[in-house]
Parts: structure tokens; sequence; C-alpha cells
């Protein structure tokens, strides 16, 4: 469906509002549901915790490890309590 | 090197932050060869370390984004769709053949964003030139693979840059999203109005709409034995 088409379906004249309003329409419906999934790979590095959530990210739906035994992404698990760890300076 | 790490990984969230924990419940080990060993000292028991090893690529995120929302042509016009074993990838020049001739009869037309996948060394999105026996990238370059191999070729929407969106781009949804955006907008306009009776039922439509696009993928039928004395 055009953005014409949706403005003319509303009666909206403005076209800058139609697209915000659609950006925002688009935001709400992928934020509940999984209709336009994207994957991002990072290197995991020796010692490091910390890795940083694709920037364009609504909402996650599953973090997994490459297994380099067999070659595959397995699903892991997410630690639902308070870890005591806050920082370790020889993770070693 | 890294083992069951669906069961040896886990991860936790700070923020913008992944925070990834390697549990472990062993005494302190090391790697000889490409075998671990445990080392003869004390025994650390049961605990969450840091990742303790380099793995390219190792973590992979899967998330809803927001990203594309306007496209070139209508989701549903992305057609384009070929699989065969007659597919073959020039060595180190721009063009995918194939010996069957089919991708026009498959539905690609020139200036199509396909993603190809099942090839050795060639998957991957490219924007394309079409001749019948052959695709030609319009930038980036292929490398040599022989036909014979499962290959499958698909067209994706073609994105348009925020800049260039007019009222002749399509918004990157299917018809039934794009009828619940034309209700959430039609919300918005009533709220600015401050209708917000009208505002409150085209949300409700907004989110039926939502909801009967998610049910449509998942045809669940339910039966009940009828109970002979049931009152119809």
């Amino acid at each position: 469906m055009t953005v014409q088409e949706i403005m003319e379906r509303t009666g909206l004249k403005e076209t800058g509002l139609a697209k915000a309003w659609i950006k925002d329409a688009v935001q709400i419906i992928r934020s509940s549901y999984p209709e336009h999934i994207k994957v991002d790979k990072q290197n995991i590095i020796d010692g490091e915790r910390e890795y940083i959530l694709p920037a364009d990210m609504i909402s996650l739906l599953s973090i997994s490890v490459k297994d380099t035994t067999d070659k595959k992404y397995k699903k892991i698990r997410r630690i639902s309590n308070d870890i005591v760890v806050k920082e370790d300076t020889d993770p070693e | 090197m890294s083992f069951n790490t669906d069961k040896n990984w886990m991860y936790s969230l700070s923020g913008r932050h992944i925070h990834l924990w390697q549990w472990t419940e062993t005494a302190a080990t090391d790697t000889v060869g490409s075998y671990r060993v445990k080392l003869p000292s004390e025994y650390y028991g049961k605990q969450l370390i840091y990742p303790n090893e380099d793995i390219t690529s190792g973590l992979r995120v899967e998330y809803t984004a927001f990203s594309e929302p306007f496209i070139s042509e209508a989701l549903e016009d992305t057609t384009g769709r070929i699989s065969a074993t007659t597919i073959a990838f020039s060595d180190g020049g721009d063009t995918i053949s194939d010996s069957g001739n089919g991708f026009v009869t498959a539905g690609f037309q020139t200036d199509d964003k396909i993603r190809i996948i099942g090839s050795a060394s060639n998957d991957g999105d490219y924007t394309v030139d079409v001749a019948a026996g052959t695709l030609t990238i319009d930038s980036g370059s292929t490398t040599l693979e022989t036909a014979g191999e499962s290959i499958t070729i698909y067209q994706i929407p073609k994105a348009v840059a925020d800049a260039s969106v007019d009222e002749s781009s399509h918004i990157n949804l299917n018809r039934m999203l794009s009828l619940a955006a034309v209700d959430y907008i039609r919300a918005q306009m009533k709220e600015a109005t401050g209708d917000l009776q009208g505002k409150e039922y085209c949300m409700r439509e907004f989110w039926k709409k939502v909801g009967d696009n998610e049910s449509n993928k998942r045809n669940i039928s339910m039966s009940f034995p009828a109970s002979p004395f049931a009152i119809k």
C-alpha cells in the first residue's frame, strides 16, 4: 500500500505527518510481533563480558552462542537473578 | 573450543548491553591441542566466569528492528523466486548464470533486490539487472561456483531512503498490516481533534487487524466432543 493510498483512505493532507505516523505504526507493530526480524553477529572476546545490543533493536527475540565443536549457534538462557560479581578485574 | 553452549553459556541484560557468562563446574582447566584438561590445582566449584575464549562471530542476536519502513514496491509484488541446480557464479565477475534460462520466467526484473541462499560462497543480498539466463549484479563481485548445488534466489523488498520517501513509496508491511496502519493514523487524527472515543474505536480496529494478521499464520483448529444431552 502506498503512502498516497493511506493518505486518501484517512483524508490526511500532509505527507510529512503521514510519514511520521506510518513510522509510528510500523514501530508499534514490530514492537508487538516479530514481523521484521534481523540478525546481528559479534565476535566474542576472551575475558570480555560486555557486548552491545543492536542500535536499531525494537525487541529482543533470542541470543545464541556458536558451538565451535559442531559449528551451530545454540540459544542460551537468560540469568534471571541478580549476579553478585559486578566486575572482575582479573577474569583469566 | 566452545561446546554445549546452550548449557554452558548464559546472559544477562544491563541497559543497552548484553553480559555474557560461562557456567563452569570444574577445577582450573587449560586447553592442550584441542583437548580441555584439568589442572592439578584447587577445585573452584560452580561459578559464572567471563568468556574465556575468542569466537569469531560467536554471539548471535535475533531481534525485531525499526529499519526499512518504506520500500519501492508493494510487499505482495516481490514474487521473484527460483530454486535450481543449474545456477553458477562467475570468477571475480558480476554475473550469475542459469543454464535453464529461468530468471525472467521466475519473475525477476531489472533493478530488483535479491537474496541468494544455498551457495558455498555467494550468499548475500544484491541488486541486479536481469536477462533470461543471466543476473548481473550492480556492485561487488561473485566467487567462482559451478552449477550442481541447489541454490535459491528470491526477491526481497528494496528499501527507500528516508529522504527519498514520497507519496509513491510503499509501506514495508503486508496488506493486512497496512490496513492496520490506516486505522492507527485515523486514531491519531481523532486524537488531534479531541475525539477520544473515536480514537479508542480506531485503536481497537488497529489491534484487531494486527492480531488477525498474526493469527492468520497459526491455523489451529479446536474440536470438542458434543454431549448427547447438549441443548442446541
